[in-house]
């Protein structure tokens, strides 16, 4: 069952254009969404979560269009990005004081159970925590509200290779517990062990939308890896 | 109060924010003009929006579970505040120099602007200014602070200086009254700026609530 869809969702800038982008994320699967920089995955995912005005198209959540619903939409996902940290000179502690008065369904157990999980020091700011830790902040204030979906923009990017291991293992368990996962990246490796879908974009369009599997058997050769056939495609796009 | 509002306080101020309404004691220096203490405030203000913007405070309040438009709500009751607060400081040292310094000598031979309603008054149409240009401004972009508040600060000091100046035009004495004196008219004045300052201040709001729900972040 898919519990996002995206519909024919267009937005033009003066030098980029996002072209009727179509897509749905199944319930409870971790899918990848691939594209090298600047094809569009962050214009995509801001439009997701309405920071992005978009030009035309739908944004559906749990069967909801997001223009309207946007309160009750927000209550039930959670949104992690590793190129950006909030509030770096408060402390773990004041920032989740505030942000859990937003969420109703604010899990303090779960909050302290993750907080432990991720080894997360509350008196600690995020100019304080690492790169990974970061990421895991983000990740432990949706969890800690419930969110049934992550998304996630480029969580991996500047992890080093034990970090991005860790969050990988995450992703997995996370979904072992029904959360739905979109998860940005140009380090396509990472999706190679968790992701069960890929959607991949190439200048503001998208050229796939299936599983895993199928589209390694549709666009990938013998003994390919998923990185090699997302060179080729993109080599094969430039010439 | 609201969360909003109280995210405001405590995750996007800056002490200094609220350290800064200490100027509306500026009401009390003689020889000085006074009205300089409400740029003092507002210039808090700005400090806490420079901060919040390096904290990605914006980006971070537009992923919470509320409409855009309770963000610009949450910015403006903030700033309201804050205004309010150095506005009643203000009134009350106003009052003190209206009635139990109001023969003080350094208070008399004050060529400047006199701590009166109309000082006031004129005090509610500078923060009204603030909003207008400053937040008005600040919501067409979310992120471009310096130039709207390179001419709020062009508009409050020519709006200071004609304030101050206003007084020693023929006619015009009044409006620097002593105690009680013209009192009918200091507080029609006083009434003004307050329906000035909720005038300018609700256009604005609206205005960058139109604003905020198109500009993308």
């Amino acid at each position: 069952m898919s519990i996002v869809e995206l519909k024919n969702v267009c937005k033009t800038y003066p030098a980029f254009r996002l072209k009727n982008i179509s897509f749905s994320l199944e319930d409870g699967k971790i899918t990848g969404f691939i594209g090298r920089n600047g094809a569009g995955k962050t214009t995509t995912i801001k439009s997701m979560l309405n920071l992005v005005h978009t030009d035309s198209g739908e944004i559906s959540y749990f069967g909801m269009p997001l223009i309207g619903n946007e309160k009750e939409i927000k209550q039930r996902i959670g949104y992690s990005t590793g190129t950006a940290s909030w509030y770096p000179r408060k402390t773990i502690r004041e920032i989740v004081s505030v942000t859990k008065t937003f969420y109703p369904a604010w899990d303090e157990e779960a909050y302290r159970k993750y907080l432990s999980l991720f080894g997360i020091d509350e008196n600690k700011k995020p100019i304080e925590l690492s790169e990974g830790m970061k990421v895991k902040f983000n990740l432990l204030l949706a969890l800690s509200h419930c969110a049934e979906i992550l998304i996630l923009d480029e969580p991996t990017s500047g992890l080093d290779p034990f970090s991005r291991d860790e969050l990988l293992e995450l992703f997995k368990i996370l979904k072992d517990h029904g959360v739905t996962i979109l998860f940005s990246t140009h380090i396509t490796s990472d999706l190679e062990r968790c992701a069960d879908n890929i959607i991949y974009i190439s200048r503001g369009e998208i050229r796939a939308d299936m599983s895993r599997t199928d589209f390694l058997q549709t666009f990938g050769r013998p003994e390919e890896s998923l990185e090699e056939v997302f060179l080729r495609l993109e080599r094969e796009a430039l010439s | 109060m609201n969360a909003m509002l109280k995210k405001e306080m405590r995750l996007s101020a800056l002490i200094l924010t609220y350290l800064f309404i200490g100027f509306g004691a500026m009401t009390l220096l003689p020889g000085y003009p006074i009205l300089c203490g409400v740029f003092f405030i507002t210039l808090g203000i700005y400090q806490s929006f420079l901060s919040a913007r390096e904290a990605n405070d914006i980006v971070y309040s537009a992923l919470l579970p509320v409409a855009k438009r309770d963000v610009v709500k949450g910015k403006y009751e903030f700033v309201m505040l804050i205004e309010l607060g150095g506005f009643a400081l203000m009134a009350i040292l106003t009052v003190l120099r209206m009635t139990i310094m109001a023969d003080a000598v350094a208070y008399r031979a004050n060529a400047l602007m006199n701590a009166n309603p109309f000082f006031l008054g004129a005090a509610l149409f500078i923060f009204g200014l603030f909003n207008v240009i400053f937040l008005g401004g600040y919501f067409r972009t979310a992120y471009n602070l310096g130039k709207p508040f390179i001419i709020y600060t062009i508009a409050a000091f020519l709006s200071i200086g004609a304030f101050e100046a206003a007084h020693h035009f023929p006619g015009m004495q009044a409006l620097n009254a002593f105690g009680s004196d013209h009192i009918i008219l200091q507080i029609t004045l006083l009434l003004a700026g307050a329906i000035l300052y909720f005038l300018m201040t609700a256009l604005s709001y609206r205005k960058a609530c139109v604003n905020f729900e198109i500009i993308d972040l």
